[in-house]
């Protein structure tokens, strides 16, 4: 028998049809009335800056950048210019930064030359830096994509003569002062702490909590995740942890799927940065699973989430405004040649849902947009 | 110039499926799903990977787990069943993962603008991908450029684009029906991104293996030059394969933001590779004029499974990628004989 193509027709039209009438709720389980109640926002968080650069540095605070009137002066006389290579541009993270440092140095008549985007490969940010120095410019900022492989190009940079500030981590060998004249990052261990501390009111005495960690051997992931274990051992040791990790970030919805599904006794899950706790949320929503979740880092979607109540409960965020804003005046410190700390951090800011509209502003330096704002009036009144 | 001896081929040399037998229905659904030169073998590897996963990992056999493959391995089925059709018409669409960002960020905003409706942002979506295929199709078959070239070009604008219309930002999408359609509701119980998944099926299955289209691809894939001498349209046929990936990857676009209540410009970068290697895997060959629909499905889910396995068996990230790109391989030599 065959089909003609009346058939053929009709049996398309009526999975089509089937397909587009798909409508029903995924069942789903209750978070524990106790989750964040019991956190109180101004004891959330460490009140000082806690971690250490990567060889073992005191942090110095951005507020020993200020310029006298004089410098500002010489800045604005000295027609510098100024390069940024990024690891990626296409995180709110990223853009914040970017416009902290461009915002900052526009102010003392500083011009940037060009925003390059290595897309987290090593290849185009070797070629990227290269380029850049042959723009003569008088100093880059810079994200290493890795700090190994990344490491004797940035070398380079000084042996050019070109002054180097690094966000985040520090390519392996380089020396401070001679090699670059500072890094920038935010308080990573403090980050991860309010994520544990968050986590640790959503989850019952002895509970088992996952934690969707970045495989791959980076300074400023290493020490949040670094930050959760040791807050969890220090205060909630009945809790264990279960980790997975994951090197493709793509991938994050599936190995956090499966994840769950192979841990079913997991109560709690902790996510290394925003987007692969959305990833990982958007695994459990398909599953119809509701354990809360921390991470750390704030965006657009992770604020929408946290002021829904829903799963994400809490994030420890960075600033990346103000670390941008950090790294150009180090930057004008080191064009005058003046002194520079090895390791500047940034405070970390609890994020939770009823401050999540002030810290949206905290962090991106504007109002909420519509949808956060629409997010947050429709779980009145525990979001603010 | 023409080549004059392409008169010469006889009609015989132009690849075809086999043409239906008399017998019953059900020997015939099996022909046409076994279509190939290695579909059992392919069973065979599933059937051992389904086997030692059930074995060594308490979690693996279970429904909860079996949905979560197939949610998980959504994306890249529905876009090789597209991908499929360009492979046996001897082309190639490496720009199927960018096609799906831009799908994606052009739903979103569609929603955004117009009253939040659904339907607009579905349309928007399977526009904007079908709108790509063309562009692929036109540039390979009018120009006479290589797909391999043409595609990645179209890999590089697409992905620009979806990255430029909100300067890298991601669109939020707000819409409920818009989840449950495509992202979080269910059909009698099977979740509404595998639904997607087996309507794809369906319709690819229905259009390659019972339908005049799907024989002029395999005769286009099988020998062009007798399949133009035959009367078949090969720049039409052509062009209509990347229309429909484009089309299926612009379905892809909606299953995946649905899911993620966002659409995104990064998302899924590279996964073209999954693709192709599903399709091949599946018994397409590269060369044209042979493959069938349910390999690649298989060839997806073989992808998948081995994935989802060894995360329950908690292997390390680095050890993952040897494992599966060492039994992908040898799951082709095997399939092979």
């Amino acid at each position: 028998m065959t089909l003609n193509s009346r058939h053929r027709l009709l049996l398309s039209a009526i999975v089509t049809a089937a397909s587009a009438v798909l409508i029903a709720a995924p069942a789903t389980a209750q978070v524990p009335a106790s989750c964040v109640k019991g956190v109180d926002l101004s004891t959330l968080g460490p009140a000082s800056i806690i971690g250490q650069g990567p060889n073992g540095e005191k942090a110095a605070s951005p507020d020993v950048l200020a310029l006298s009137e004089a410098e500002a002066a010489k800045i604005k006389a000295g027609n510098f210019k100024v390069g940024i290579s990024m690891q990626t541009v296409n995180l709110d993270w990223a853009q914040l930064q970017i416009q902290g440092i461009t915002d900052t140095l526009k102010k003392y008549g500083v011009t940037v030359t060009g925003v390059a985007s290595a897309e987290y490969q090593v290849d185009k940010q070797i070629a990227d830096i290269e380029n850049t120095i042959q723009q003569r410019p008088h100093g880059i900022i810079s994200i290493p994509v890795d700090f190994t492989a990344t490491a004797p190009t940035y070398k380079k940079v000084s042996k050019a003569g070109i002054k180097l500030v690094l966000m985040d981590s520090i390519p392996t060998g380089l020396k401070h002062p001679e090699e670059y004249a500072a890094m920038v990052s935010a308080d990573n261990l403090g980050n991860g702490q309010i994520a544990a501390q968050v986590l640790a009111s959503c989850v019952p005495q002895g509970a088992t909590i996952g934690l969707v960690n970045f495989g791959v051997d980076y300074f400023s992931t290493n020490e949040r995740t670094k930050g959760v274990r040791a807050w969890m051992g220090k205060n909630r040791p009945d809790i264990k942890l279960k980790q997975v990790d994951f090197t493709d970030p793509p991938k994050v919805s599936q190995i956090a799927g499966d994840f769950l599904t192979g841990n079913p006794d997991i109560k709690g899950l902790y996510a290394v940065w925003d987007q692969p706790a959305l990833d990982t949320l958007s695994s459990m929503r398909a599953q119809g699973i509701n354990i809360p979740m921390t991470t750390v880092d704030l965006g657009l979607q992770s604020a929408i989430e946290i002021a829904k109540g829903g799963p994400l409960k809490a994030t420890g965020s960075q600033r990346p405004y103000d670390q941008g804003v950090a790294e150009a005046m180090v930057m004008m410190n080191a064009l005058l040649g003046k002194p520079t700390p090895a390791w500047i951090g940034v405070q970390s800011l609890p994020v939770v849902q009823s401050n999540v509209l002030e810290s949206y502003k905290t962090v991106f330096k504007k109002d909420p947009p519509a949808e956060l704002l629409d997010a947050c009036n429709k779980a009145k009144p525990a979001c603010n | 110039m023409i080549d004059l001896s392409a008169t010469q081929v006889a009609a015989s040399q132009v690849a075809r499926p086999p043409a239906p037998a008399p017998a019953g229905r059900w020997r015939k659904l099996a022909r046409t799903l076994l279509r190939g030169e290695r579909p059992y073998m392919l069973y065979v590897a599933f059937a051992i990977l389904l086997v030692v996963f059930s074995l060594a990992s308490p979690w693996f056999l279970s429904v909860d787990n079996f949905l979560n493959i197939g949610r998980q391995t959504t994306l890249v089925s529905i876009i090789a069943i597209g991908m499929t059709f360009v492979i046996i018409a001897r082309q190639i669409d490496l720009s199927v993962a960018s096609t799906l960002a831009l799908s994606g960020m052009a739903a979103a905003l569609a929603m955004a603008h117009i009253d939040n409706n659904w339907v607009v942002g579905a349309i928007a979506g399977l526009g904007t991908g079908a709108l790509v295929g063309l562009l692929n199709g036109i540039l390979t078959t009018q120009l006479a450029i290589p797909s391999f070239l043409v595609t990645l070009g179209t890999l590089s604008v697409a992905r620009g684009l979806a990255m430029m219309i909100t300067n890298t930002k991601p669109v939020i999408i707000t819409n409920e029906t818009y989840f449950a359609v495509f992202g979080e509701g269910s059909l009698f119980g099977v979740p509404a991104p595998i639904a997607w998944t087996l309507a794809a099926v369906i319709v690819g299955i229905l259009l390659l293996h019972y339908n005049v289209f799907g024989r002029r691809i395999y005769a286009v894939g099988g020998n062009p030059t007798a399949a133009l001498y035959s009367g078949i349209r090969v720049r039409r046929v052509t062009t209509l394969a990347f229309v429909l990936t484009g089309l299926l990857a612009g379905l892809a676009a909606l299953v995946l933001s649905a899911r993620s209540h966002a659409a995104r410009p990064d998302v899924v970068q590279g996964m073209e590779l999954d693709v192709i290697a599903s399709v091949i895997l599946g018994g397409c060959s590269l060369f044209g004029g042979r493959g069938f629909i349910l390999g690649t499905l298989l060839g997806s889910l073989i992808i998948g499974t081995l994935n989802n396995g060894l995360v329950l068996l908690g292997v390390s990230s680095p050890m993952q990628l040897v494992i599966k790109g060492a039994i992908i391989v040898a799951a082709v030599a095997f399939t092979k004989r």
